[in-house]
């Protein structure tokens, strides 16, 4: 027959099978240490098992019957102020992000006319520096242009009698929509270009007259 | 003959899932004939598992009371994955911990009260005063510990039983009874030794 060790009680207790608790026994027999911890393991099962509880309470189940019946009084109730608390956060969730949004969509768009107008004092100045500039050149460069002779001159006086249309053009366009950003730019550039031009005509002109 | 009776009684004896179902139906429809059934087939039990969790006996009637009103609450969310018992026996523990914690919020514990002269043991021949240590005894103990050993040693419910109820697996439940049992044998022992 095999022997049972203490270091088995444990495994044996965990098992908890009738053959085990049986194998158990026998050895704490024949050990006292194990004796005593078998002793106070069945105790502590036999303790509570005795502590199943049972008393009699006839108000209890009519208590139980009359909260039942209130609750179900309630339901249909509750829920309808259930569904009309779910409508009112919905309403209130829903008035509180679209304000939200046409907040922002305001801020948004008075920054995005800031900026546009910002832009545009900008581009206002720059259209300005290139106009004092231009009048500058034509002053010095009108008569040379007026009795222009060489091809060269001739062809930059027609470049430029081009140029002074498309700004024309582009000026009248430009009265009718005044924030139109690309019609700025295409402005600033003919206007940058015309200076190149009598520039280049002025250096041309010294460049003939120097020998 | 009795081939024949026995099929009679298996088709007409309802399978216990279609049972569990027409009580939860019964439940959600607040059908008061159905909760009467239910408080006769599992009040007893119920009392019983909410005293040894609440350890008096008008938080325990309190417990079984809103078990009821849960149960008429939530039977339509009953899936039928557990027995509706089982279920049942999840809310009611469920129920004793929201109690616990409730009164543990209280700036004074309540003592515990023992049972009333109405109340009974069902086996009355166990010493009063071990009762009373053990229950100190279980009173420490986290609620999982103490709900496994209470519904296995005081109720006489199965692991499987039990780990359905806790939403544990069943291994789980043994070892945390093993484990529950070795530290209250061992605070037993020294009590004993202490008297």
């Amino acid at each position: 027959m095999m022997t049972t060790k203490c270091e088995q009680l444990d495994d044996l207790l965990y098992d908890a099978t009738p053959l085990s608790m049986e194998t158990a026994a026998r050895h704490a027999a024949e050990c006292p240490s194990c004796a005593e911890t078998l002793a106070a393991w069945n105790e502590v099962s036999e303790t509570a098992q005795s502590m199943r509880t049972t008393w009699d309470n006839d108000m209890l189940w009519p208590r139980i019957e009359r909260a039942l019946r209130e609750e179900r009084k309630r339901s249909p109730m509750k829920r309808l102020w259930q569904v009309a608390a779910a409508v009112l956060i919905t309403v209130g969730l829903s008035a509180t992000i679209t304000y939200a949004l046409r907040v922002q969509n305001h801020q948004a768009a008075f920054d995005r006319d800031i900026l546009q107008l910002s832009a545009l004092d900008e581009v206002q100045r720059a259209e300005n520096d290139h106009l004092r500039a231009i009048e500058k050149l034509e002053d010095v460069a009108g008569t040379k242009l007026d009795d222009a002779e060489t091809p060269l001159m001739i062809s930059y006086k027609e470049k430029l009698m081009l140029l002074d249309d498309a700004i024309e053009e582009c000026q009248a366009n430009i009265d009718r929509n005044r924030q139109n950003a690309h019609l700025r730019k295409q402005l600033l550039a003919m206007y940058s270009e015309k200076q190149q031009t009598l520039e280049d005509v002025l250096r041309e002109d010294s460049n003939v007259s120097t020998p | 003959m009795l081939q024949a009776a026995m099929t009679m009684m298996y088709v007409t004896a309802p399978s216990p899932a279609s049972e569990d179902r027409r009580l939860a139906a019964g439940c959600a429809a607040g059908d008061a004939t159905i909760f009467e059934e239910i408080y006769r087939r599992m009040g007893e039990r119920m009392k019983s598992v909410a005293w040894n969790h609440l350890g008096n006996v008008s938080d325990a009637e309190d417990a079984v009371q809103e078990t009821f009103l849960k149960l008429h609450r939530s039977a339509s969310t009953y899936t039928g994955e557990a027995s509706f018992s089982t279920w049942a026996y999840r809310i009611l523990v469920n129920t004793c911990y929201d109690l616990l914690r409730k009164r543990r919020r209280r700036i004074e514990e309540e003592p515990i009260d023992d049972l009333t002269e109405s109340a009974q043991r069902t086996a009355p021949n166990v010493d009063d005063a071990k009762r009373i240590t053990l229950r100190k005894l279980l009173d420490e103990l986290p609620e999982q510990r103490r709900s496994v050993f209470t519904l296995f040693e005081i109720e006489g419910l199965s692991h499987a039983e039990i780990a359905e109820i806790l939403g544990i697996s069943e291994g789980n439940s043994k070892w945390i009874l093993f484990a529950t049992k070795k530290e209250l044998q061992e605070k037993w022992r020294k009590s004993s030794a202490e008297c």
